[in-house]
């Protein structure tokens, strides 16, 4: 079988790609996917986690579930919220939102 | 053996399509490498033996959640110039330095940490009936509140987005 530390070196290089996307990325849509990496990375972990170290293997698997709820009520917010700033202002443009900045 | 050369494939798949989302010129291309990214690690919930997981996984990442970015990358273009519009800010190498510290650190707490293996030791299948039972059973609290998260979430996306009169 595959060892548990390959789980956490793919599931690390996805979360640092989704990092990385995250702080380059000026456009609001692409900076959302970058988000969802980064969610995903947490899953694999969580259920790689629980298959190696839980005996009863299911732990993680439950907390993918809630990962994956609240990333689609995130999703759906976050577009929603995008979709009024470009009707507002005209952009999707993170770095042309900035009224609220001091 | 099969299966790690499997697996392989399959690790080298979503890192070049995770890489795809994060380095695309073209935010359309994101958008589909995220597809190919959020499907292999579906994939790999399969390996870790969550079937369940990776079905659900296909569905509401790969299915909804994609058509829905896709959807907002539609209503939020300005014009379709074919020019290849600029993605990254300034702070792109920066932001570069902040994920390589990141992954070095993490690939070097996974490797110096000893972890036990006990999946070599008794493999098994995680079947929909343990599942449910855990999630409606054990979870039952914060599965009610997660869907009712859900539902506010839902019906406050709605509201954000609705176009208003005189607007």
């Amino acid at each position: 079988m595959v060892p548990l530390e390959n789980y956490l070196v793919l599931s690390a290089i996805v979360f640092s790609l989704g990092v990385y996307g995250v702080l380059a990325r000026r456009n609001a849509v692409l900076i959302l996917m970058s988000v969802e990496l980064m969610l995903n990375a947490v899953s694999l972990n969580f259920v790689a986690f629980a298959a190696y170290l839980d005996p009863d293997r299911i732990a993680g698997a439950i907390f993918a579930i809630f990962v994956i709820t609240v990333a689609a009520a995130e999703v759906g917010l976050a577009l929603a919220i995008v979709i009024r700033l470009f009707r507002n202002r005209s952009t999707s443009n993170v770095d042309e939102a900035a009224i609220m900045k001091w | 053996m099969a299966t790690e050369v499997l697996w392989w494939i399959f690790a080298t798949a979503i890192v070049a399509a995770s890489a795809g989302v994060v380095l695309s010129r073209s935010i359309i291309h994101s958008a589909i490498f995220l597809i190919g990214s959020l499907a292999g690690v579906g994939a790999m919930y399969v390996f870790l033996t969550v079937e369940f997981l990776a079905l659900v996984q296909f569905l509401i990442y790969g299915g909804a959640v994609t058509v829905l970015i896709l959807l907002a990358l539609m209503l939020t273009r300005m014009g379709v110039t074919g020019l290849p519009e600029k993605v990254n800010g300034p702070q792109a190498p920066f932001a570069a330095l902040v994920g390589v510290a990141l992954l070095s650190i993490l690939v070097y707490a996974a490797a110096a940490t000893t972890w036990p293996n006990n999946l070599t030791d008794k493999p098994f299948a995680i079947s929909i009936e343990t599942i449910s039972e855990k999630l409606f059973v054990d979870y039952g609290a914060p599965f009610v509140i997660a869907s009712a998260l859900l539902l506010v979430a839902l019906v406050g996306a709605i509201i954000l987005a609705r176009q208003e009169e005189g607007e």
